[in-house]
């Protein structure tokens, strides 16, 4: 028998010894063959079934683009059209064809847009085209967006990525066909996506010819083939991400976002509808630990719902990073809250003591929910946490406070419209907490409909003054996003990204990548 | 578990000492230190996140600053209180029904029967999870999905003892001298079955300790912010690679460990044991 | 010759017999659970959108896939389309049913296939060693790891793995399939890729094995045969292999069969804790976003496994002991 076990062990020997580390594949840096690693898989490349709608797809382009810097550029469109009015005309460029060979018309983009509106799609992202009536294509090179109703920010819609007239939704879904730099070679599903450059771009082809998108939903699977060298550039949360920061080689990029997480409170609840008590814990939260604990340094502390860094932002809306518990405890005790024998604060005979739920799949939120909890309990009130799946969540989130997240940078409108009008109170994730201040209404209803910049401008300025002062949120924190990037390249840009970046954000502007000299 | 009736081999007679001591140590942390030092679930100290094991923190801290040795030993109660509940309720389900089929026999017997194959053949993790994931994640959740997948072994063990002891001449005795079929039950076979049913639940525990971890590691367990063994080791995942060890290897450590010390006591009661109870002993 | 073959379509034909009521009541078990469940499929299918889409849609949505239609009528629809061998389309996927299982079993079975070769290699070989070394420090060391590893839970197990053979001695991919930037798959690849997880599978699963195979060798090697054939001085390894192996190799079979649950089990935390993209680690994905068409479809590929395994193990038995007739289940 020691035969027998001899052969076993030379066996694992012979596996292991495949198994020593290769060179880091050269592949992975040249200028031939890129790779991503990237962590969630679309379910579908077809724009109209919800792949990458507000750009940076590489297969599809839009009428227009946006640049890092959050301004619309014309692509499939001629020239950005204003926005005035119910109808919005789009001149398409000339010469566009598809990956097919076939040239691109008006008729494409109509199509597009109204098999998102169609019912019977069951388009995921239907609700963000709802100011659309119907798009039509008046002629070969005109479309004609029909809205109903004034609505300013249509134009960051335009970015949807276009296809061809007629096709199959769940067969393009498979094998994409676009106008964009990159044309659709393979997909291997729960794996990896392949690439290739589109040499008759519209827009000169990319000097990255081999383009691979590899999906690793786990965060450290990716880290780890990342300093295996098996991606050229990824995206990790911060904590997975700080290993690279002092290789050679390697850059690590943090760009902010405007994506955010915060406390949504019920405002017919007795407590925490009492405004003192969500001030005095707007004061209490210590966002400067959150962002170095939590995020491991890959974020800011929020203030409000629209990013700092863009032109919407209002700079007199804003707080210390640092908790004071002592102006919060003041506050309280002002209001008539005063510490019962158990150190919660009690008011009227009620105590301080409310729940605050968290999705239970989401582990930045519950750690985000575990710190607010301890900070509230330090100033004297309870909270009670509830990790719950959505399902539970829902039917409680008048009653219950809860911690979520939103955040675009293109364009204030959305979602704050639907989060803060008092039309919208109690619809869905919508104003939840049954916000209902005519002011602030009055303040979206204008943002929504004056074509002004100057005057958009003031009001959402005004809107984030009145918000912060009301405080029914408690923000939290921005998110950064980190991205390590192998190889020098020159044509990275990075800007304000929104939740959903994907190919979006930094790695979406790889088509203008090149290898630095 | 299967590895019990495997040991023949071993000498009957050697005390298990260490496995003894080990659960008792175990059982006595968990009941006493949650006495001595509360844990609030909720509270978290950002500051001294990620501390490597030290005399202050033996286990280390994980990534929200939460010491790792008090949650494991709450996490150890909660784990071993769920096995427990899951075992006995798992044990009562196959016990009835054991006890149903083995008193009645004939067509009810073979269609309990088959119902207990057709339950066999579910796979048990997959099935946990179904149901789980059906009903919002929770104790009763777990304990409702380790007992509905695996009430057939108890079912088993009882209906071949009543089986065997339907035919022994007591029982002929007490029928011929009027008892009723409920009186012979409830005075000659259940004082039979009990140890049975006793040794049933001990060996079940492991199992359903198994199940309750694996299935909050799959994150459909307890809520994510509680002390469960199974939490701890999802959570630890993420941290693992940065080179945090100690928040994933102290918890399996503590699953390990009880599962251990009660297969070893298991497989010494087997060894003692009746030869006649050697065979169903097969779970 | 005629008599096993007839043996075995008797075997086949009761084991099917018996399957059709299990298959049938297994999934419409799944129907019943999936419907009572509170989890709403359509808010699962829109993920992040359904933050940011008005109740109106998703109850659009709602109505057009028919999910509030009774329970009775979409199950026997979903039969009748079964028959037919439609399998309908993945909600949470956008894709047939049939093509996510297609793509996704080929890699559940190789991993599988390849742990089970593995855990008979360990549990064969070390059972033996063990069980011929009885009361050794081997046999101890052996038993106690048989132990150690059945205790620990495979999802720690593999964790633990990736921790020492991809973090701290970097040896070995800490999960995924394939190199990102080969657009094949390879072999060398794979091979590293599934090197841990097989690995860990197989070990985790061997124990019960390794102790089973040392319990039978040695009450063979007690028996007078074998007392005989070593006082005829044959040598030591004829002595194991000829005649005690393949003795404990009949009961072994029966109970592999009865262990594939335990299989399915431990393939699908594998699959989690590596990031493989199998079917079982679909599975957990699918339960979550309540997709009744995939989750039917799994539920019955499962028991469908587990129906094979254990007749399988039926069959097997026929051929190692011809004298045994077994008719359908015992």
């Amino acid at each position: 028998m020691g035969r027998g076990f001899v052969l076993l062990v030379a066996m694992l020997l012979a596996i292991a010894g495949c198994a020593a580390p290769t060179e880091p594949d050269a592949a992975g840096v040249s200028e031939e063959t890129v790779v991503f690693g990237l962590s969630s898989e679309p379910d579908t490349l077809n724009p109209v079934l919800g792949y990458s709608p507000d750009g940076g797809s590489l297969i599809f382009d839009g009428l227009l683009r946006r640049t890092p810097d959050l301004k619309l550029h014309p692509a499939l469109a001629e020239s950005v059209p204003d926005a005035v009015g119910t109808e919005i005309t789009f001149t398409l460029r000339q010469g566009v064809t598809f990956h097919d060979g076939r040239p691109l018309t008006a008729e494409d983009v109509a199509y597009t847009y109204n098999q998102v509106l169609a019912p019977e799609n069951n388009s995921p992202i239907r609700g963000d085209y709802a100011a659309i009536e119907k798009v039509e294509a008046s002629d070969e090179r005109t479309v004609v967006f029909h809205l109903k109703h004034p609505y300013a920010p249509v134009l960051q819609r335009a970015t949807l990525g276009v296809i061809p007239a007629g096709s199959d939704l769940a067969a393009l879904g498979n094998a994409p066909v676009g106008t964009g730099p990159y044309t659709f070679t393979s997909w291997t599903k729960g794996d990896k996506i392949a690439l290739t450059a589109n040499e008759k771009y519209w827009n000169g082809a990319p000097a990255i010819r081999s383009l691979v998108l590899a999906y690793t939903s786990d965060d450290n699977a990716r880290a780890t083939r990342m300093a295996a060298g098996e991606f050229t550039a990824t995206e990790l949360p911060p904590k997975a991400a700080a290993r690279f920061k002092d290789q050679e080689g390697v850059t690590v990029h943090e760009t902010p976002s405007a994506d955010y997480r915060g406390i949504m409170f019920p405002m017919k609840h007795p407590v925490t509808g009492d405004r003192a008590i969500r001030k005095a814990l707007d004061l209490a939260v210590d966002r400067e630990a959150m962002v170095s604990a939590i995020l491991a340094g890959a974020g800011s502390p929020a203030f409000g719902p629209v990013v700092p860094g863009t032109d919407w932002h209002n700079p007199a809306v804003t707080g210390s990073a640092r908790p004071d518990t002592e102006a919060a405890g003041r506050l309280l005790d002002e209001a008539g809250w005063k510490a019962g024998p158990d150190g919660i604060r009690v008011k009227d005979g009620t105590a301080a003591r409310f729940t605050l739920m968290y999705p239970a799949g989401d582990s930045l939120r519950k750690e985000l929910a575990l710190a607010f909890a301890s900070d509230a309990k330090r100033i004297g009130i309870d909270i009670q946490l509830a990790g719950l799946e959505w399902e539970a969540i829902d039917p409680r989130m008048d009653t219950d406070a809860l911690i979520m997240g939103f955040g675009t940078p293109y364009d204030p409108d959305h979602t704050n419209y639907e989060l803060f009008h008092s039309a919208y109170a109690g619809q869905g994730y919508f104003n939840p907490g049954h916000y209902d201040n005519p002011e602030v209404d009055r303040l979206l209803e204008t943002g929504r409909e004056t074509a002004d910049q100057a005057a958009r401008e003031k009001a959402y300025h005004e809107f984030q003054q009145v918000i912060s002062d009301d405080a029914p949120w408690v923000y939290l924190v921005y998110l950064k996003h980190v991205y390590v990037v192998r190889g020098s390249w020159t044509g990275l840009e990075t800007g304000i990204e929104a939740h959903e970046h994907a190919t979006a954000g930094l790695l979406g502007t790889v088509p203008g990548w090149k290898p630095a000299p | 578990m299967a590895a019990v009736e495997a040991t023949a081999g071993r000498r009957p007679g050697r005390r298990p000492v260490l496995a003894v001591a080990t659960l008792a140590v175990l059982v006595l942390a968990a009941l006493v230190v949650p006495l001595v030092a509360q844990l609030d679930q909720q509270l978290v100290d950002l500051r001294s996140a990620g501390l490597p094991p030290s005399l202050a923190h033996p286990f280390g801290t994980d990534e929200v600053g939460r010491d790792v040795l008090l949650r494991s030993i709450y996490g150890l109660r909660v784990s071993m209180l769920v096995g427990l509940v899951a075992a006995v309720v798992s044990v009562v389900i196959g016990g009835l029904v054991g006890l149903v089929a083995g008193t009645l026999g004939g067509l009810v017997d073979r269609l309990l029967m088959r119902v207990v194959d057709g339950f066999n053949s579910l796979p048990h993790l997959l099935f946990g999870v179904f149901i789980v994931a059906m009903f919002a994640p929770s104790p009763t959740a777990v304990v409702v999905a380790v007992a509905v997948t695996h009430w057939t072994t108890a079912a088993r063990i009882v209906r071949s003892e009543v089986l065997s002891l339907r035919g022994r001449p007591f029982v002929d005795a007490a029928i011929s001298g009027g008892s009723t079929r409920a009186r012979v039950i409830r005075r000659h076979f259940l004082p039979n079955l009990a140890p049975h049913l006793l040794l049933a639940t001990v060996l079940m525990i492991p199992h359903a300790i198994w199940h309750e971890t694996a299935l909050s590691f799959l994150g459909l367990g307890l809520p994510p912010h509680m002390a469960s063994l199974g939490n701890m080791i999802n959570d630890g995942q993420r941290s693992l690679l940065a080179g945090d060890w100690w928040s994933s290897l102290f918890p399996g450590l503590l699953i390990l460990l009880p599962t251990l010390a009660l297969s070893a006591l298991a497989q010494h009661v087997r060894d003692r044991a009746n030869p006649r109870w050697r065979s169903e002993l097969v779970l | 010759m005629e008599a096993r073959a007839v043996t075995w379509l008797r075997i086949i034909g009761w084991r099917l017999v018996f399957s059709v009521p299990l298959l049938l009541a297994v999934t419409f078990g799944m129907f019943v659970l999936a419907k009572a469940s509170p989890f709403d499929p359509v808010r699962q299918y829109l993920g992040d959108r359904a933050m940011v889409t008005s109740p109106e849609i998703m109850a659009e949505i709602r109505a057009n896939w028919g999910v509030d239609r009774p329970l009775l009528e979409q199950y026997t629809t979903w039969l009748g389309n079964l028959l037919q061998g439609e399998l309908g389309e993945s909600r949470s996927l956008r894709l047939p049913v049939t093509q996510v299982i297609g793509e996704r079993l080929g890699w559940t079975l190789l991993v599988v296939g390849c742990a089970l070769v593995v855990m008979l290699a360990i549990g064969l070989v070390l059972g033996t060693l063990a069980a011929w070394r009885r009361d050794s420090w081997l046999d101890r060391a052996l038993t106690g790891g048989a132990f150690a590893t059945e205790a620990a839970p495979v999802f720690w197990v593999g964790l633990l793995a990736i921790w020492v053979f991809a973090v701290s001695l970097g040896w070995l991919p800490a999960g995924g399939l394939t190199d990102a930037a080969a657009t094949e798959v390879t072999f060398t690849g794979l091979l590293r890729h599934l090197t841990l997880p097989v690995l860990v599978l197989a070990v985790s699963q061997s124990s019960w094995l390794l102790l089973y195979v040392r319990e039978s060798v040695i009450g063979v090697l007690r028996e007078d045969f074998v007392l005989g054939a070593r006082a005829r001085g044959l040598r030591e390894r004829t002595v194991l292999v000829r005649h005690a192996l393949r003795s404990a190799l009949l009961p072994f079979i029966t109970i592999m069969g009865a262990r594939v649950p335990e299989l399915v089990t431990g393939v699908i935390l594998v699959e989690a804790v590596f990031a493989l993209p199998g079917v079982a680690g679909t599975t957990i994905k699918a339960a979550l976003a309540v997709d009744f068409p995939l989750l039917a479809a799994l539920t019955l590929l499962a028991t469908i496994a587990v129906v094979l395994g254990n007749l399988l193990a039926d069959l097997a038995y026929t051929l190692a002991d011809p004298r045994v007739r077994v008719l359908g289940v015992s």
